[in-house]
């Protein structure tokens, strides 16, 4: 008996050392065929059971049975891990370089003044302010006289205008608007009657390009300005300071942006401030800055919005888009905004 | 305007260092733009008298000069010169030992000390003008007057401790255009008292009038004018008129003109000296006729018409009226008798007059915003004691002629108006003592301020004029920034519309950086790349390629193209967002448009290089036409048709026209290879320019339930002849489909060996599927079938075997 299960031990213990002596799967199915095969070790002493008694049968029976399972065992575990040895030698050959650049079109980028542009709306929108666009050829009425600068004005020769070769519908040459305020008087036409009707306030930007003759470092011939205006029964010059001096403080995050109103003079506002801002901390801390124009709208212009300025009240500024962004982002030269040099505008990506 | 300070305080003085009286007339509104000091900081410089000059011993072109400098040292200083005008007798600035003079381009002070020069001991230096920083000039000596105390400081003998103000006002403080009237401001800011205006005696010891007419009373409302005889023109400014006038920024140039100049920065009032003996007969005052013309004191010649004023004599215009004079009546050093004229003239025939002739003066400055005429006779007064003063001579009486001065409304201010447009309760008593310190003339009434306007001011005509005065006095500072209380209503943009920085965002995503180019220019762009003959020009262009208003924004992002290539970019991809500007007979005058000119929002975008960046994953590859048109799924409704078109920038067999409906909303194609060598391009970019407004409108999106029945996919090749377009051919099919077909999609597109010439296969793969029932196979050969039949129809298309 000792020896009868001394001899399936080894038998067990060699089919053991044969299926890990395969080095992939053919080679383990020929091992396999020498143990568990028609003519294998353990297949013969399952035959040779047939010349037993009963009792025989039923102990060596038995005997084999588990040494069967012993090697059928070893032969699953053996071809476990020659899967896995595949398996992880094809990962290990299917390895990448994860620091390589990803593949396909790259991520182009919005103009820094466009961005500024965007980052006002949203600002003056947040307390329900409408946005309006129009033309840029403009007609004399809505750029000046509307506005409460009539031909020959000495306020006209503030702005330097560019004509063009063709005259409005007034017979005076049209214009390239030298500011967005056209936009006021346009906006507010359009919209007198949900005031005088619906009690609703006009209140809106006009962001958009503008033109004066003016070329150097500190001046484009074209330049980008946000008109803003808010007309009620009470909007006060109290409040255009509040409303500005919030934007200012949100646009460039920081609370502690000092903001100050300074007397000056525009045809279409009374009273009217110079806003000047000053940073109290970077490169530019401790510099009163120019920012915006801005003042009480003109009686006569709030005629010219069709309203009774006796009953509707309040203010409008106008702010240069390349100076928010120049101090925002620290750009020194206003002539970059206008090459479209694509190491500038790649830094604003 | 720029003055010096110490001249502003003679007037009104408060106690406030420069800078704080810099920032006070800021904060009222007259902006400091710049505090300059008068001289540069240097010590122990003196004035010195040369009492002896003898030539240099062993130089030829130094002097050996003893001078005198007073108590500064016990006998006369030598002292070696190079200047070519040092002299016995003359008084100059002289640097004593251990004087430190302006700093140099190092920006250290230079030292004097004892020297030999050529062997001869020279113990300080004669100084040059520009040696102290006072001007320029650097031919010789600064030659001081005869009657300089040797010895003085000459920081304290020229008032050098003096700091300049240069203020930039606004067009509506006329009254402020000169010192006094600054002073005027300084007194109404700060409450310092303020000296009354200076004026003359004049005692008229002549009965000579000069006969003026004026004929003209729209044009002028008053005229004054006197008569002074036996004038010395050739007298010398006093040094304290022309230290003033330096100090401002003006050159002496006569006694006669530096007057006249003087009392207009000192006054504001602009006066004119005719040479009397060169005027003929008497003077009018009067509008221009067309075909006359006039020389004026600057050279040039105008014509003039009925639009401009003038003052003749009896044989010509003399002067262009409260503009310039004229140069023959002009004073000169031989001048010996004077007609000296002061004028109110309107401003409204004065505005815009010297514009029109390209040329500004001080006067016509002034004039056209408004020149006090009631104090015409004391201002003519002032300029003629002057001269007397100066030139001597015997004046005649003064000739005041008043016809058509305006007239001061009073004006009314509601308090409560006031208080609600300024947003502060400022009290009644607070706004009487601003009207008290502005010199304005008011009553009370019960619940108002009735204000009448004196004559120097002119921008005082409605309420809100004096509610401005109000708020500018009681300080923009003192009023609080208040976050406005109003009614909240809530704002939404609406979702069917695509703003414009959705736009941008979404050509942004697809690789494109925006660019902003000048909506006006080169004429030849527009000729040559856009076939456009007549562009909207700009009258005053600042540069020929600046010259005409664009039509599209394409050739501004092919010279970015070329600007990136030039910096060496292999790759570039740009747009643009902007307007362009169209002649259009058809726009009329609209809440949002002006008539004749139609100028819509484009968006376009060019891509040049390859279609990737270059890298190590992706096939080098140059970007073509269907990249681009990829890259516009993101903008272009799903409805948007590409049509085969010819466009003058494009390549005429790689350009398409991009349609919505009937409308064309679009280009998109290949440049055209003969532009190339204009932006020093060797391979194409493809551009695309596309109308904002139909991208902007996106449909609301209704929900159709998802069929449960299975999808039926049919793979068919066809051969059609290769001009047959997918469009075409896919209509065809369509034409042909019943209901149930989904979608019919072109997957590939084979020419070559198996076909016959001319021919291409165009694998279609058709998706069939019933909201209702599974589909039979006799339905789907059905309907493959009549597909088929409307193919070969319409296009001649036959299933490849």
């Amino acid at each position: 008996m000792n020896m009868i299960s001394q001899s399936l031990d080894d038998t067990v213990a060699a089919a053991t050392a044969d299926f890990a002596a395969c080095a992939d799967a053919p080679s383990l199915e020929n091992a396999k065929a020498k143990y568990l095969g028609k003519t294998g070790a353990i297949t013969e002493l399952l035959k040779g059971m047939a010349a037993l008694t009963p009792d025989e049968k039923k102990t060596r029976g038995a005997a084999i049975n588990l040494a069967k399972q012993a090697v059928e065992a070893a032969l699953t575990a053996r071809r476990d891990a020659l899967a896995a040895a595949a398996l992880n030698a094809k990962l290990a050959a299917e390895s990448i370089d994860v620091t390589l650049p990803g593949r396909g079109k790259g991520q182009g980028g919005i103009h820094p003044v466009i961005k500024t542009w965007q980052r006002v709306e949203e600002i003056f929108g947040s307390i329900g302010f409408d946005v309006a666009d129009g033309p840029e050829i403009e007609a004399d009425w809505f750029n000046f006289t509307a506005l409460n600068n009539p031909p020959n004005h000495p306020a006209r020769s503030m702005q330097d205008t560019f004509y063009v070769d063709m005259n409005g519908t007034d017979g005076l040459p049209l214009l390239l608007r030298t500011h967005t305020s056209p936009m006021q008087v346009r906006y507010a036409r359009m919209h007198a009657g949900d005031v005088t009707g619906k009690g609703k306030p006009i209140k809106v930007i006009a962001p958009g390009r503008t033109y004066r003759v003016d070329s150097d470092a500190t001046h484009s011939p074209m330049f980008h300005q946000v008109e803003g205006l808010w007309i009620d029964e009470n909007i006060s010059f109290a409040d255009l300071k509040g409303v500005y001096t919030d934007f200012l403080r949100r646009f460039f995050e920081s609370d502690d942006l000092q903001v100050r109103f300074r007397p000056s003079y525009f045809p279409f506002t009374e009273p009217s401030a110079e806003i000047d801002m000053k940073f109290e901390s970077g490169p530019l801390k401790g510099k009163w800055l120019e920012i915006s124009g801005s003042g009480q709208v003109h009686p006569s212009v709030v005629r010219n919005f069709g309203l009774d300025p006796e009953r509707y009240i309040g203010f409008a500024f106008g702010s240069g888009l390349e100076r928010l962004t120049m101090l925002r982002y620290g750009i020194g030269d206003l002539r970059l905004f206008f090459e479209g040099d694509l190491r500038f505008l790649k830094q604003f990506a | 305007m720029q003055f010096s300070e110490s001249w502003l305080r003679s007037f009104c003085n408060p106690s406030l260092t420069t800078d704080e009286l810099a920032h006070a007339l800021t904060m009222a509104g007259l902006e400091v733009e710049e505090v300059m000091p008068a001289a540069p900081p240097f010590t122990k410089i003196v004035v010195g008298e040369i009492v002896t000059r003898e030539k240099h011993p062993n130089a030829d072109k130094l002097s050996l000069c003893t001078v005198n400098v007073g108590p500064h040292a016990a006998a006369p200083l030598q002292i070696v010169c190079g200047a070519p005008n040092a002299r016995a007798g003359i008084k100059i600035p002289c640097a004593l030992v251990g004087a430190e003079l302006p700093p140099g381009e190092d920006g250290k002070p230079f030292l004097i000390k004892p020297v030999k020069m050529r062997g001869v001991e020279s113990n300080g230096m004669l100084c040059s003008a520009r040696e102290l920083g006072l001007s320029t000039d650097h031919a010789g000596l600064m030659e001081l007057a005869a009657d300089a105390p040797v010895g003085a400081d000459i920081r304290e003998y020229l008032s050098l401790n003096d700091s300049k103000f240069l203020i930039k006002l606004t067009p509506n403080k006329t009254d402020c255009l000169s010192v006094y009237g600054v002073a005027r401001e300084v007194h109404a800011i700060t409450g310092a008292p303020l000296a009354p205006a200076p004026t003359g005696d004049v005692k008229a010891s002549l009965t000579d009038v000069l006969p003026v007419k004026v004929l003209a009373p729209d044009l002028c409302g008053r005229f004054a004018g006197r008569v002074i005889r036996g004038v010395n023109a050739k007298a010398s400014t006093p040094a304290w008129m022309r230290e003033r006038l330096e100090k401002s920024g003006q050159r002496s140039i006569t006694a006669l003109v530096d007057i006249s100049n003087y009392v207009m920065l000192e006054l504001g009032r602009p006066s004119h000296v005719f040479d009397l003996d060169k005027v003929h007969g008497g003077l009018e005052v009067r509008w221009g006729t067309s075909g006359e013309t006039l020389k004026l004191l600057n050279g040039n010649t105008v014509e003039l018409d009925d639009k401009v004023g003038v003052i003749a004599d009896d044989h010509a215009v003399e002067s262009l009226a409260g503009i310039m004079g004229g140069d023959s009546t002009a004073v000169s050093l031989d001048t010996q008798n004077v007609y000296v004229e002061a004028a109110f003239w309107h401003p409204i025939a004065i505005q815009g007059r010297a514009r029109r002739y390209n040329f500004s003066t001080d006067a016509g400055h002034r004039f056209e915003r408004g020149v006090d005429w009631e104090t015409i006779p004391a201002h003519l007064d002032r300029i003629c004691a002057l001269i007397l003063d100066i030139c001597g001579g015997q004046a005649g009486p003064m000739d005041d002629q008043t016809l058509n001065v305006p007239e001061r409304k009073p004006v009314t201010m509601r308090i409560a108006r006031a208080q609600k447009v300024i947003g502060v309760p400022v009290s009644a008593d607070a706004m009487a003592s601003i009207f008290k310190r502005l010199g304005l003339a008011h009553t009370r009434t019960a619940d108002a301020y009735i204000v009448t306007p004196p004559s120097y001011r002119f921008d005082i005509e409605i309420e809100e004029d004096l509610i401005e005065e109000i708020a500018r006095i009681y300080g923009f500072d003192s009023i609080p920034a208040l976050p406005p209380v109003a009614r909240a209503a809530m704002h939404a943009k609406r979702e069917c519309t695509r703003s414009l920085h959705e736009l941008r965002a979404a050509i942004a995503a697809s690789d494109y950086f925006e660019t902003i180019n000048y909506s006006f220019v080169d004429e030849r762009w527009e000729r040559e790349l856009l076939g456009n003959a007549n562009p909207i020009k700009l009258l005053n262009p600042i540069a020929s390629q600046m010259a005409v208003m664009r039509t599209s924004l394409i050739p501004g992002l092919l010279a970015n193209i070329h600007y990136n290539h030039s910096h060496k970019a292999d790759r570039v991809r740009v747009f643009e967002l902007g307007k362009v500007f169209v002649r259009d007979a058809s726009v009329a005058d609209g809440e949002l448009a002006v008539a004749g000119i139609a100028q819509p929002l484009r968006l376009a975008g060019a891509a040049w290089g390859g279609a990737v960046a270059e890298q190590w994953a992706s096939p080098k590859r140059a970007v073509d036409f269907f990249d681009v048109k990829a890259d516009l799924a993101a903008l272009l409704p799903s409805d948007a048709k590409f049509v085969a078109a010819e466009h003058a920038l494009l390549h005429p067999g790689r350009a398409a026209r991009i349609v919505m409906g009937d409308a064309t909303i679009g280009w998109l194609g290949e440049l055209h290879p003969k532009h190339l060598a204009n932006f020093e391009l060797s391979s194409a970019p493809v551009v695309f320019e596309l109308e904002v407004a139909p991208l902007q409108c996106v449909a609301l999106p209704v929900h159709v339930a998802v069929s449960k029945q299975p999808l039926v996919r049919r793979d068919m090749a066809l051969v059609v002849d290769q001009a047959v377009n997918t469009d075409a051919l896919i209509g065809a099919l369509c034409a042909g489909a019943p209901a149930f077909v989904r979608g019919v999609e072109v997957f590939d597109v084979y020419r070559g060996a198996g076909l016959s010439e001319g021919k291409k296969s165009v694998a279609i793969r058709v998706l069939m599927q019933d909201t209702e029932r599974t589909l039979a196979d006799a339905d789907i050969e059905g309907a493959c079938q009549r597909m088929l039949e409307k193919a070969a129809q319409q296009q001649g298309a036959t299933l490849r075997a």
